[in-house]
């Protein structure tokens, strides 16, 4: 069925769509009802785009494997526009297109200001997400991945905080710097091939000199995104200074986008480069880990916290990445669809306090469960996901991906380790210092979370906790592609 | 009722009565969640036991008996499954699990209806059931467990009810404390245990239990995932960091440390005193009878490793040994009544953790099967005497009350013999920890005349430290119970609130001539688990002696446990001098004695010593000051690194070397280059720009020295 309706197109667009529908009533309404209108349409779109990406999973085929719902048309020369799904790409898909609805709904009430434009922002970021992790041309993959870049900086730079510019600039900056040296790879391996094709792409056996700087040149722009050690300062900055939802998709999608490419082009297409580099990304996963989790059990934010947090949990990632294992190579896919469920989670439930009392200083706040139970409860289920607790999401992402990594090096695994120890330092001590011990004056007022909000954390513990005990589904969905990879690797590395 | 249906019932019973009364507490209220979560608890424990009296009493060592084949498994679901990794989530019946589903169901139930009455007024306390019933849950899982993952579940599922449990009071900063220090201290053997799974399943390529231990049983060829070439897996030297070490022994190293966390061994084992913190029924469950024992059970259930791994065995024995030791002297010291316990608690591990490590592994079950009776008794007979003395908890402040509370002095007098284990050698005479403790000492005297490594030293230990058990367990019933009280409601007025709100004594202060101390029993909820316990305490010795160390051992444990061809301690225990037979009972009375004449005859001299201080006397006090030490090594020391790498590093070197430096030094070199306008942003394209021209130079170069 996938000749006749294009899915993945509609998939892509409808959310873009409908942000130039938006764009073009603005121009003659406004005012409270209007916004009221933006806001259930957005919602409505974000909602079919979900439905629409369970129809896509549900029709991928994953005992056939390899790409499909394929449509592809010449574009201008041998650029083409095609989009297909791996299993990979499906995964992704879908934590994109269920957290965008997410985010509306924590939005509805704290964005009052230039209600339609964030929503504009919002629905084309979706399209661009969906685009990156669908596309199946170089080129196109290019124009999403820096694509997505502009709304994401707008978001941060109009509805962030007090340093919003900043911090947007700084998150632009550091990932325009890596993009431009992928163009040029991008070009190279153009003139190279004669093909912007990315099947074609994977078996075209580049020379390993040459391979090196393709894969520099990939690195640094997946690197910047993921974020890696040492190139992760800009993370908390944005983090800080986002809107919550922003901080949603930025922690959420777009640090996935650095752990995709590495599986989609640096692994397949330039495997003697990976390997020659395995032992530094081994050490810098390993750096990320422990570095940030110590960085992260100071911090007085609650958000520079799980911003840290976050680029210990990638290092975990990248870990499973250049183990070369099955076990690893499935744990890191694991890990970036349980990340983006957990950090998600974790940023909207900083953003429900920060709602109410418009701080985010960790000092501001204590004994939150004396007023708030459910909220406790239930950041007491995320914050033992992030620690890695076993029967929550987090875990198994943690364990696979150190069980691959001690196959490769078990000083690595040794040194990531370490960071089960540090996670349930700076977490524990994060929820003690805000939810226990005597009741902080300041917040005496404070109002347990309200349905509006149990609405937007309840799936999310729900997926916690059923893809700790059953993460099969998932799983399965990685599996083809972490076969072919770890075969394709078991002749390379001695 | 079939086996599977048994234990799927024990198993589940507890996590459904968990789930309701934590999700429903709102709509259920406190009496109906407990009464929910309690009668599932026993029901779980009918399951429990029936499974286990169906194993020890059943027909087993039959043709067809289960014991022969090695377990029986249970399959509920697939967990993970990716490459050879497979975990699935199962109930495994054989001896250890049958035997510690018993044991934790029946004390968990006990436990269970003693909270009705000792949690009477909490305001919270369908969320304390719920944890309780959870933590009941993970230790079944943990136990049950067919594979590593199953049981590094359960493992750190029961770590997460211990510290909700130890913090379950969270206005109090101490309890706070004290249940994150748990939860990272148990973290740190973790570290160690992940390892220990990431080793074997590197070696073995799998992580269910029977293929491993099939595999080392058989000394079977091995192909490993990496880090070593395939070869029989006894003497595989495996790469660790660096150093090639034999597989086993790595294995077998990382795996206790994981259990020295959860078991509180030296060097990992501060965080039990202060999980005391925790409310008492807790400390009976979690800290005293269950939990802690995990690492007992692990290193039991991983027999087949340790028998061919000397090392790590040795390692078992010393850690064993030094904990039994050094916890009985801190024990001395101590005068908040659960601190003592905790640390006899600490004490008592080590003896059944260097019994492992000599390879009674049997022995080591045995005395965790009785010290659960015992010492739950003991734990909640405290928590009886601090209920009675509206929560006073400083021995230092009690005395006197036995006559108040008979039943609780009954009970405790039990748990005092039990625990130092009183009894006639070569009789059926004896309290519970008599059978299990001497069945310890004496296979380490056995196991030393084969030249076991390190077990004359546990032999010695035991000895000295079953002399401190008696002295400070008897100084704790004696400064508990007799003498005059000495603590009288003018040295806390703070109390009395509290004290006129308990309407449960309504008598308090106006009887001054009978029982000044105002002590009074606990209702009926807390009497009976007491009683049953100390029924416990009393048979559980003799009755089991034989099935679990005499001469149906290796019927009853079966495959559960293995023993090598040339490890007979277990036989080798009635080769022995007829005076080592006798010198725990000797070196118990002495105990006794002394005690006596410190605390009972001559009421005050122990208090006069104590006062008197001395450096001794302050080392031990001071638990040999390992907090202070753990606090300024690592609690402080990593503040302040962390600190630093934070608020210097991060935002000066990283920061400042990088993106700021860079738009620095790029602002300097645009304004000579060029007229650019100054600005972050403009600084920032040049500089990426100019990287990206440069690096297309490069590549261009490239392609032409490969074109050429």
């Amino acid at each position: 069925m996938s000749e006749t309706f294009p899915v993945l197109s509609v998939l892509t667009w409808l959310p873009a769509g409908v942000a130039a529908l938006i764009a073009l009533v603005r121009l003659g309404f406004s005012g409270p009802a209007f916004d009221a209108g933006v806001k259930a349409a957005t919602l409505m779109t974000t909602l079919a785009t979900f439905a629409l990406s369970l129809f896509v999973l549900a029709g991928y085929d994953q005992t056939a494997g390899g790409f499909q719902f394929v449509e592809a048309f010449s574009w201008f020369g041998a650029i083409q526009y095609k989009l297909g799904v791996d299993g990979l790409s499906v995964a992704l898909v879908v934590l994109t297109t269920f957290l965008v609805p997410l985010c509306i709904i924590a939005s509805l009430r704290a964005v009052t200001e230039r209600v339609s434009a964030y929503m504009i922002a919002f629905l084309l970021l979706e399209t661009l997400m969906i685009g990156v992790f669908c596309a199946l041309d170089l080129v196109l993959f290019y124009l999403f991945f820096e694509g997505g870049l502009i709304p994401m900086f707008l978001i941060i730079g109009i509805w962030g905080g007090k340093n919003r510019i900043y911090a947007a600039f700084k998150f632009f900056l550091y990932t325009l710097l890596g993009s431009l040296l992928m163009l040029v790879a991008v070009i190279v391996m153009y003139v190279q091939t004669g093909t912007t094709d990315i099947v074609a792409l994977q078996t075209a056996e580049f020379a390993p000199g040459l391979q090196t700087w393709l894969w520099l040149a990939f690195a640094a722009s997946f690197a910047v995104k993921l974020p890696m050690f040492p190139v992760h300062t800009w993370l908390p900055d944005a983090h800080v200074e986002a809107p919550t939802a922003g901080s949603v998709i930025l922690a959420g999608v777009l640090l996935k986008m650095g752990g995709y490419g590495f599986l989609r082009f640096s692994l397949p297409m330039f495997p003697d480069a990976s390997v020659l580099f395995q032992p530094a990304m081994l050490a810098l996963s390993v750096v990320a880990i422990v570095y940030a989790s110590l960085v992260a059990f100071r911090q007085t934010d609650m958000k520079k916290l799980i911003a840290y947090s976050s680029v210990a949990h990638m290092g975990f990632v990248t870990l499973g990445i250049f183990s070369f294992t099955v076990e690893g190579l499935q744990g890191a896919v694991f890990q970036m669809i349980s990340h983006g469920v957990i950090s998600s989670a974790l940023f909207l439930i900083v953003g429900v306090v920060y709602d109410r009392m418009h701080t985010r200083e960790i000092a501001a706040y204590g004994g939150l469960v004396h007023r708030m139970p459910v909220y406790a409860a239930m950041f007491m289920v995320f914050s033992m996901a992030n620690v890695g607790l076993p029967g929550t999401s987090g875990f198994v992402g943690e364990f696979m991906t150190l069980a691959g990594g001690f196959q490769a090096s078990t000083l690595a695994a040794v040194g990531a380790t370490l960071g089960v120890i540090f996670s349930a330092v700076y977490m524990l001590t994060l929820y003690r210092r805000t939810v226990f011990g005597e009741l902080n004056p300041a917040v005496a007022g404070i109002q347990d979370v309200s349905a509006r909000e149990v609405a937007v954390l309840a799936p999310l513990v729900v997926l916690t906790l059923l893809l700790g005990v059953a993460p099969g589904p998932v799983l399965a969905l990685s599996q083809p592609l972490a076969d072919t990879l770890a075969a394709q690797f078991a002749g390379l590395t001695p | 009722m079939s086996q599977d249906l048994l234990a799927i019932i024990c198993v589940f019973a507890p996590l459904a009565g968990a789930i309701i009364a934590g999700l429903g507490q709102k709509a259920l209220g406190d009496r109906a969640s407990m009464a929910l979560t309690t009668g599932l608890l026993f029901l779980a424990a009918a399951a429990g036991i029936s499974l286990f009296l169906g194993h020890a009493f059943g027909d087993h060592g039959g043709e067809g008996g289960h014991h022969a084949t090695g377990a029986h498994v249970v399959h509920l679901m697939r967990w993970i499954d990716i490459g050879t990794f497979e975990a699935n989530w199962s109930i495994r019946i054989d001896a250890i699990s049958v035997t510690m589903m018993a044991v934790v169901t029946s004390v968990s139930a006990l436990v269970h209806l003693y909270s009705v009455g000792y949690m009477a007024e909490d305001p919270h306390r369908a969320r304390f059931f719920s944890y309780l019933s959870l933590f009941t849950f993970m230790m079944l899982m943990l136990v049950t467990a067919n594979d590593f993952l199953q049981l590094f579940f359960g493992w750190e599922g029961v770590g997460l009810a211990s510290y909700l449990l130890i913090g379950f009071w969270y206005k109090k900063a101490s309890a706070n404390d004290a249940s994150i220090k748990a939860f990272v201290v148990n973290r740190v053997g973790d570290f160690g245990f992940a390892l220990g799974i990431f080793a074997v399943y590197t070696v073995f390529g799998t992580i269910q239990f029977d293929p491993i231990f099939a595999a080392i049983t058989a000394n079977a060829v091995v192909d490993p995932l990496g880090a070593a070439l395939p070869g029989p897996v006894r003497s595989l030297g495996f790469e660790f960091v660096g150093y090639t070490v034999p597989a086993l022994e790595l294995i077998g190293v990382l795996l206790f440390i994981g259990a020295m966390g959860k078991s509180a061994q030296f060097f990992l084992h501060t965080w039990l005193p202060d999980a005391m913190e925790g409310p008492t029924p807790v400390s009976a469950l979690i800290h005293a009878a269950t939990m802690v024992t995990a690492g007992v059970v692990l290193v039991c259930r991983c027999s087949y490793i340790y028998e061919y791994a000397p090392f790590a065995a040795a390692v078992i024995t010393v850690v064993g040994a030094v904990t039994a030791l050094y916890a009985a002297t801190v024990g001395l010291a101590q005068n908040d009544i659960k601190r003592v316990i905790a640390y006899s608690t600490c004490s008592q591990l080590g003896y059944m953790f260097f019994a492992a490590g000599i390879g009674a592994y049997q022995a080591a079950m045995f005395h965790l099967f009785t010290h659960a009776f015992f010492k739950a008794l003991l734990f909640l007979g405290a928590g009886s005497v601090i209920h009675g003395l509206h929560h006073e908890q400083d021995m230092r402040r009690m005395g006197g009350i036995w006559k108040a509370m008979p039943l609780t002095w009954g009970v405790m007098l039990i748990g005092t013999l039990a625990i130092t284990g009183v009894g006639i050698p070569h009789t059926q005479i004896g309290f519970a920890g008599f059978f299990s403790k001497d069945a310890i000492i004496e296979t380490s005297f056995a196991a030393s005349l084969k030249a076991v490594p390190f077990a004359e030293f546990a032999f010695w230990i035991a000895l000295t430290a079953a002399f401190l058990t008696s002295f400070y367990s008897w100084r704790l019933a004696y400064m508990t119970f007799h003498g005059p009280y000495v603590g009288g409601h003018e040295h806390h007025e703070g109390h009395a609130p509290a004290h006129a709100a308990h309407g449960a004594s309504p008598d308090a202060g106006h009887n001054i001539g009978g029982n000044p101390s105002g002590a009074h029993e606990g209702p009926w909820a807390m009497r009976l688990p007491l009683i049953l316990l100390a029924v416990g305490a009393v048979v559980a010795g003799f009755v089991f002696y034989d099935a679990m160390v005499g001469h149906h051992a290796k019927d009853f444990w079966g495959a559960s446990i293995h023993v090598a061809a040339d490890n007979t301690v277990l036989k080798d225990k009635y080769d022995i001098p007829e005076w080592v037979f006798w010198a725990p009972l000797v070196v118990t009375v002495a105990g006794f004695v002394l005690a006596s004449i410190f605390y009972f005859f001559n009421h005050g001299l122990g208090a006069k010593i104590a006062a008197r201080g001395g450096p001794l006397h302050s080392l031990l006090a001071n638990k040999w000051y390992f907090d202070e030490i753990y606090d300024f090594v690592f609690v402080k020391g990593i503040a302040r690194l962390s600190d630093w790498l934070a608020f210097v590093f991060d935002r000066k070197v990283i920061d400042g070397g990088g993106p700021n430096g860079v738009a620095a030094l790029a602002g300097m070199f645009a304004r000579v280059t060029s007229r650019l306008h100054s600005g972050l942003v403009y600084h920032y394209a040049f500089v990426a720009l100019a990287a990206a021209a440069l690096f297309g130079a490069i590549v261009l170069g490239q392609m032409q020295g490969a074109a050429q």
